[in-house]
């Protein structure tokens, strides 16, 4: 009878022991959870629209700034001259056809008296019809002058955090270059780098536990959406256009990591959360 | 609630402290069974004691991890 008992323990705690040790087999390989996670955040870059001396710079690195803001201004002295010699252009354009108008009307007079040709009386016409089209022109070009006058006052496109300020009063910036970037306010989200093998268990709103590796208490979210592609190596060419095939292993592939977007709840006070921090993440299981 | 064992700015997965805490409780009951004299007792002692550090692992994961 003792012997038996011996026995039915021993067995019992084997087949405990397979139980809980498929437990932590599914729990690590077949929940949705990564150590992959990444805080984001929308980025705008600042690039001024016309080229210049910065005469004025309004901002320092890491400074809070409102949507609106002077950032910076470029030197307006090109572009005021520009916009004057297009004012004179539009007065000239406009004088310019009133000449014509006038001289038109008199000619329809003249064509009635029967003393000009039908031919000349078409001519005055459409000259009347071109200095209108030059002052439409001359009002356009003064509109970009204008634009351009305008736009040398470079201010904040979104309420945010300066970020890598190189910029300095006197450098020149060209028109399209970036030369910083503002952190877009409350725009945090978080990237997970999801396996494979474990997105068939991801759908969008599931709720997700955020841990950060600065501790603290973990973050709450939902996934928004699961990425839908991911860059293919293999798809590369080289300079003769043949595609660049990587090699592999037959016996041991590792699986891809796809980026599924999480949406944060609103954040526990005094929560310092930084573009690019790492995170765990853990989706809730159906 | 343990996610990650940081040591010197090395993120480390949590197994690393789990594994010595089961290694540590199993060593613990192998001892107070040697000194109940119970360990004669039991059939299959390495089945046992495998048996049981999995059980430990088990549950020290799902007490630790917070889930």
């Amino acid at each position: 009878m003792t012997k038996y008992i011996r026995i039915i323990l021993t067995i019992l705690v084997v087949i405990a022991a397979l139980f809980a040790g498929r437990w932590v087999w599914n729990d690590y390989m077949h929940t949705p959870w990564t150590r992959d996670g990444r805080i984001r955040s929308d980025i705008v870059t600042i690039a001024p629209d016309v080229s210049g001396w910065v005469t004025h710079l309004n901002v320092k690195d890491g400074q809070s700034v409102k949507k609106g803001e002077l950032l910076f201004s470029v030197d307006n002295k090109r572009y005021q001259a520009t916009l004057e010699k297009s004012q004179a252009n539009t007065e000239n354009a406009l004088y310019s056809w009133q000449l014509a108008k006038h001289k038109y009307a008199r000619r329809v007079e003249l064509k009635s008296q029967k003393a000009i040709s039908e031919e000349d009386l078409e001519a005055t016409r459409i000259s009347t019809k071109i200095a209108e089209a030059n002052y439409q022109l001359a009002k356009a070009e003064q509109t970009l002058a204008q634009l351009n006058l305008d736009r040398t006052h470079i201010t904040a496109p979104v309420s945010g955090q300066v970020i890598n300020l190189n910029l300095r009063q006197g450098n020149y910036v060209g028109q399209g270059v970036s030369v910083f970037a503002i952190v877009q306010a409350d725009s945090f989200y978080v990237t997970g780098y999801f396996e494979e093998t474990k997105i068939p268990l991801i759908y969008p709103n599931q709720k997700a536990k955020i841990a950060l590796l600065s501790a603290g208490e973990p973050l709450t979210g939902h996934v928004v959406s699961v990425g839908k592609a991911i860059a293919n190596t293999n798809t590369q060419s080289n300079g003769q256009l043949l595609p660049q095939v990587q090699q592999t292993f037959n016996w041991v592939r590792l699986s891809q990591r796809i980026p599924v977007d999480i949406k944060l709840d609103p954040l526990p006070d005094n929560t310092q959360l930084s573009a690019g921090m790492t995170a765990t993440i853990h989706l809730a299981t159906q | 609630m343990l996610q990650a064992v940081v040591l010197g700015g090395v993120e480390f997965s949590p197994l690393v402290v789990y594994f010595p805490i089961a290694f540590i409780l199993t060593a613990v009951t192998r001892f107070i069974l040697h000194r109940l004299g119970w360990h004669d007792k039991i059939w299959k002692v390495s089945w046992f004691e495998v048996s049981i550090f999995v059980c430990y692992l088990a549950l020290t994961v799902y007490l630790l991890s917070g889930r």
